[in-house]
C-alpha cells in the first residue's frame, strides 16, 4: 500500500531536483506548446478557431510533461541506478510512482495556467469552467502518466525508453485533431485518431472553456486512467525474479 | 582440509538457509548458502569475481527473489514481508545513482523522512552523518560536483540513516582512497559497538581481515568457508608462507606444516633471499577457491607444495 509521507518525500526530492533543471521544464511545459499556439492561430487563425488551438496547446503541454518529461524522469531513475535508492529502502513501489505522478500533476497544473495567462494576454476569450478544466487535467494526466511508467518499466536501454516517450509525447498530439480539424483526417485515421486520449483530453478542454463537462470523452479518459496506471503499477516492481 | 563451519541456530539478525538462485537460463548464482549474522558482528564476504556475492545480499535486501531457501531477518521472513525486511536494514547497493543537483544536505534530509524520521530528526541525523563520513565541507556542494569517492560515502551515509540495527553493505569502500576507506572502517566499528549487525561484501582483503568478526568465502556459488581469522587459517594444514625470487627472476612461494620444515628447505636450495611469514587470509583464499585473490592490484600467483 502507498504511504502518505513517502509519496510526499518522492515528490519533494523530484520537486528540489526541478529547482536545478528548470530548463526541460519550461520548454515541456510552456515554450513548445506556446509556440504552436501561436503557430496554429497564424496559419488557420480566426476567432473560431483560437479556443480551440488554445485546448489544442494546453493538452500538448500536458502531453510534454506527463510522457516526455516524467518519462525522462522514470528512465533516469531506472538507468542511472538512482531507482535502487528507492528500491533498498521500506517504500512501495507504488509510492514511487504516486510521488512522481504527484509530481506531474503540480507541473501540469503550473504549465496550463501559465499557457491560459499567456493566452488571455495574447487576447484569447474564455468562460473557463475552473472544475471542469480541473478534472480533465487530472484524468489527462493520471492517463498519460501511466503510459510513462510502462515505458519506463519495459524499455530495455535509456535510448529506447527515450524514443519511445519523445515520439509519443509529441505523437499522441499530432496524430489527434487538436490543431486541425477532424475533416480533413482520412477516414480510417479519423475514427482511430478521435479516440486517441489526447483528442478526449482536447475536447474535454474544449468543454471546459464553455463551462460545461464533456462527460463522455471524460468517462473514457477516465477507464483509460485506471488501465494504463493498474498496468503502470503492475509493471513497477523493486524486486527483480 | 577441515569442512567449511556449519552455521550455528540462534538469535540472529540475517539467517540464510539453503538458499538458491537459478536464473532462466539454467545458470545458478547461488547453490544452497547457509550462514547467519548475528548483533554486534561484522560478517565480510569474499570472492572471485562472478562467485555469486552480490546475488546472495541482493536477495538478503530483497531486491532478488530466491528461486528457493529462506532469508530471515530479525526474524521476519525477507522473501514473503521484504517491506517489514528492509525497516530494519541500512543498505548501500554495489551499484547506484544519486540525484546530482540535490546538494549533499538535502540528499541526506530528504532521504531520511524514507526511515521515519520527523523533519528535525532528519535534519540532526543528516548532519551527524556528515560529519561522521567526513563531508563537512561539502555539506551544501551539490553531489554532481563531488568525486566518486565522496559520492560512495553518501550512499554509505544513506544506509545510516534511521540507525538500523542491520547493515547491509555491498563494496562499500570500492573506489575509496586508504584514508577514506578507514574512516568508514571507524564509523562501520562505531555502529557495531552500538549492537548494529554488518554483512559486507568486500575486493579487500585486508579490509575483510581487519575490519570483521567473521568471514565468509564465496566460490562458485557455494559459501566453502565461514569462520573468524584464526578458524579459516586453522583450516590451512600448511601455514608457513616461504617465498623467494627463483633464478629466471620469477616469484615462488611454497607451504609449510612447521617453521623447521620451511628453513630446511631454503638451506637445501641455497636460497639467500626469502621472506617467511605465517600464512594469510590471501592463502586461505587461494587453497579454498583455487583463485589467486585479485583486488585490482598485483598479487602473487602462489603454489602449494
Amino acid at each position: 500500500m502507498p504511504d502518505l509521507r513517502d509519496i510526499v518525500s518522492v515528490f519533494r526530492i523530484h520537486l528540489a531536483r526541478l529547482r536545478a533543471e528548470a530548463g526541460p521544464f519550461v520548454l515541456a511545459a510552456l515554450i513548445f506548446p506556446t509556440a504552436m499556439y501561436l503557430f496554429a492561430n497564424a496559419i488557420g487563425g480566426g476567432a473560431e478557431n483560437t479556443i480551440r488551438f488554445l485546448a489544442g496547446s494546453i493538452v500538448f503541454s500536458l502531453s510534454l510533461t506527463a510522457i516526455s518529461w516524467l518519462g525522462y524522469l522514470l528512465l533516469e531513475n531506472r538507468f542511472t541506478g538512482r531507482l535502487k535508492l528507492f528500491a533498498v529502502l521500506p517504500v512501495a513501489p507504488s509510492s514511487y510512482v504516486f510521488g512522481i505522478l504527484v509530481f506531474g500533476i503540480v507541473q501540469a497544473t503550473l504549465g496550463s495556467g501559465a499557457l491560459l495567462i499567456v493566452a488571455r494576454l495574447l487576447g484569447a476569450r474564455t468562460q473557463i469552467g475552473l472544475l471542469p478544466l480541473v478534472v480533465t487535467i487530472l484524468l489527462t494526466m493520471l492517463c498519460l502518466c501511466g503510459f510513462s511508467v510502462i515505458i519506463a518499466t519495459r524499455a530495455r536501454s535509456f535510448s529506447e525508453g527515450s524514443l519511445l516517450t519523445d515520439s509519443l509525447g509529441a505523437g499522441l498530439v499530432f496524430l489527434a485533431p487538436v490543431y486541425y480539424s477532424p475533416e480533413v483526417m482520412p477516414h480510417t485515421l479519423r475514427i482511430v485518431s478521435e479516440w486517441l486520449p489526447t483528442a478526449l483530453a482536447a475536447r474535454s478542454v474544449q468543454s471546459a472553456f464553455a463551462g460545461s463537462y464533456a462527460t463522455r470523452d471524460l468517462a473514457v479518459l477516465g477507464a483509460m486512467a485506471v488501465i494504463s496506471l493498474s498496468l503502470g503499477f503492475r509493471l513497477m516492481r523493486f524486486r527483480e525474479d | 582440509m577441515k569442512q567449511p563451519l556449519v552455521p550455528e541456530d540462534g538469535d540472529a539478525a540475517v539467517r540464510v538457509r539453503a538458499l538458491v538462485k537459478q536464473y532462466r537460463d539454467g545458470n545458478h548464482a547461488n547453490r544452497g548458502i547457509d550462514f547467519d549474522v548475528r548483533s554486534g558482528e561484522i560478517v565480510s564476504i569474499l570472492g572471485p569475481n562472478g562467485a555469486g556475492k552480490t546475488t546472495l545480499l541482493r536477495q538478503i535486501t530483497t531486491e532478488l527473489r530466491p528461486t528457493s531457501g529462506k532469508v530471515e531477518i530479525f526474524d521476519v521472513n525477507a522473501v514473503a514481508f521484504p517491506r517489514r525486511a528492509k525497516a530494519m536494514m541500512g543498505i548501500t547497493p554495489q551499484e547506484a545513482g544519486v540525484f546530482e543537483t540535490l546538494t549533499v544536505r538535502q540528499h541526506l534530509e530528504l532521504f531520511a523522512r524514507f526511515k521515519g524520521l520527523a523533519k528535525r530528526e532528519a535534519r540532526n541525523s543528516s548532519a551527524e552523518i556528515i560529519h561522521e563520513l567526513d563531508l563537512d565541507r561539502e555539506t551544501n556542494k551539490r553531489v554532481g560536483d563531488l568525486s566518486g569517492g565522496q559520492r560512495r560515502r553518501i550512499l554509505i551515509g544513506l544506509a545510516l540513516l534511521g540507525n538500523p540495527p542491520l547493515l547491509v553493505l555491498d563494496e562499500p569502500t570500492a573506489g575509496l582512497d586508504p584514508v577514506s576507506r578507514r574512516a568508514v572502517w571507524g564509523v562501520i566499528r562505531r555502529r557495531v559497538t552500538e549492537g548494529c549487525a554488518v554483512l559486507l561484501s568486500t575486493h579487500y582483503i585486508e579490509e575483510a581481515e581487519r575490519l570483521s568478526h567473521r568471514i565468509g568465502i564465496i566460490s562458485a556459488g557455494k559459501m566453502i568457508g565461514l569462520g573468524t581469522l584464526g578458524e579459516l587459517l586453522s583450516l590451512l594444514r600448511k601455514s608457513y608462507r616461504l617465498s623467494y625470487q627463483d633464478c629466471g627472476d620469477q616469484q615462488q612461494v611454497r607451504y609449510f606444516a612447521t617453521f623447521a620444515q620451511s628453513q630446511r628447505y631454503a638451506s637445501e636450495r641455497q636460497i639467500a633471499e626469502y621472506s617467511l611469514a605465517r600464512a594469510s587470509l590471501e592463502d586461505v583464499y587461494f587453497a579454498l577457491t583455487g583463485h589467486p585473490f585479485e583486488e585490482n592490484e598485483n598479487n602473487d600467483t602462489p603454489c602449494l607444495t
